[in-house]
């Protein structure tokens, strides 16, 4: 008899203890999965190697530009100055540029200025330096905004179809113009979506230079 | 031994065998996979949490470089006309890039994430996304805004933005996370105006109203904002 009770008390004990165990566990990996899927991490992993990679890639450009200033060779401040100021340029979208890069062509009706805003993120996301969409230079910034039926760019009224030019790495430009393509295509508003591979494209658009009215250099 | 006896111990038996197999199913099915994925999982996380360590190092040496660079120019400008007119140039082109830190009257606009919904729209719609900063930036710059910061990270003319649920990406820092605080030096009653209007940043409002997704704005007299401390490399682009 009492041979029989230890037994149901033994087996008592292992309902519990693998009954605990089980919603432990559980309960664990419910916490530790709270926020962020594993997915989602496996992408952050990536977008931050990527990142880290442009960081170690700057900080070498840096480091050149120090060398160099500190040689105290003549001339070597000015033409670090002259490079620096010829690169930005480019960037700040006051010259016209060129390089290799993708050339998507949208016809549609009904597009807003936020499909627009959203396909220039795509392309910069993507590595583009340089962007023109109908003749009219883009960079983060310049407003892209809704305007009585259409989409403006700075003011500007652009009609279908949109012609967008982006100079950057041509193989991951090609990668995302193709994603956009894609998804454009199952969009109603659009007629049709093309994108080519440009080795040498030419941008020569250009903005213009407005002076800071409220920001002052600290 | 009687019957009785004999049949009870039959039973224990049974018992214990079924609880045996339940057991053992247990921890090959159930224990192992869950703990397997806690392992996973943890690796990932330390994954990120190296690679946003080894990024923040990064950003601190670009900050640094870019210092020791700008003390070398001015002492060479210094010395030659020449050079201090270049320089004026490059300083004025750095402030347009984003490399110079600067303050003015602006605003400040926060986005927190609201509370999860039922459905599947529900699970991400709560949270403030890449999408809502980046409806936020544009509707800054379309008011005249001259210079961002998100979170302290300073808006460049290749500002991009990126991001999964919750997670948001800009150019090439650590993700953000609610709450995200959007710094805009310009016309502040301009920028407050657009704000406020409630046709604007139509999907924020939705889920305002859908999820009690937090925006909150204030006209601010005097904003700072820290120079851009990313890379602003350009390696396909060259003047035509």
């Amino acid at each position: 008899m009492r041979g029989r009770a230890v037994s149901v008390w033994l087996i008592a004990l292992v309902v519990a203890l693998v009954g605990t165990i089980q919603v432990r566990s559980q309960a664990e990996v419910e916490r530790s999965l709270v926020g962020v899927d594993p997915t989602s991490l496996a992408f952050l992993i990536d977008d931050l190697h990527r990142a880290n990679d442009s960081l170690d890639a700057e900080k070498a450009a840096l480091a050149r530009q120090r060398s160099t200033l500190q040689s105290g060779q003549a001339g070597a401040a000015d033409q670090v100055l002259a490079d620096e100021a010829e690169r930005l340029r480019a960037i700040d979208g006051y010259v016209p540029v060129q390089g290799p890069g993708v050339v998507m062509v949208i016809e549609a009706t009904g597009l807003t200025a936020l499909d627009l805003q959203d396909a220039v993120n795509n392309l910069t996301a993507a590595g583009a330096e340089a962007i023109d969409v109908n003749d009219h230079r883009i960079v983060m910034g310049v407003p892209i905004t809704q305007q009585g039926g259409g989409v403006a760019i700075d003011g500007n009224t652009v009609v279908s179809p949109w012609t967008i030019s982006a100079v950057g790495d041509p193989n991951r430009l090609a990668r995302i113009a193709d994603l956009m393509a894609q998804q454009l295509r199952a969009d109603r508003r659009v007629r049709a979506v093309s994108y080519r591979v440009v080795t040498d494209l030419l941008i020569t658009s250009v903005l213009t230079e407005k002076p800071f009215v409220y920001a002052v250099p600290s | 031994m009687s019957t009785r006896s004999i049949t009870g111990v039959a039973l224990v038996a049974l018992v214990a065998l079924a609880i045996g197999f339940v057991l053992a199913d247990q921890v090959r099915t159930q224990l192992l996979t869950p703990s397997n994925q806690v392992a996973r999982y943890q690796a990932l996380v330390r994954n990120v949490q190296d690679l946003e360590t080894t990024n923040a190092d990064d950003r601190r040496q670009i900050a640094d470089l870019r210092s020791q660079i700008e003390s070398l120019e001015s002492e060479a400008a210094r010395r030659s006309a020449t050079t201090q007119s270049l320089r004026n140039q490059v300083t004025d082109l750095r402030a347009h890039a984003g490399l110079v830190a600067v303050h003015g009257p602006g605003v400040e606009v926060v986005l927190r994430n609201g509370l999860p919904g039922p459905g599947p729209t529900g699970q991400a719609g709560y949270l403030v996304n890449f999408q809502d900063v980046q409806d936020v930036v544009n509707l800054l710059f379309a008011q005249g805004a001259e210079a961002i910061a998100i979170n302290g990270r300073r808006v460049t003319p290749l500002t991009s933005f990126s991001g999964t649920e919750g997670q948001i990406l800009v150019d090439q820092g650590p993700p953000l996370t609610s709450p995200v605080k959007i710094d805009a030096i310009g016309d502040r009653n301009r920028m407050t105006a657009a704000l406020a209007d409630q046709s604007a940043l139509p999907d924020i409002r939705a889920r305002e109203v859908q999820f009690g997704l937090h925006l909150t704005f204030d006209g601010i007299a005097d904003v700072s904002l820290p120079a851009y401390d990313s890379s602003l490399q350009v390696t396909h682009v060259s003047p035509a």
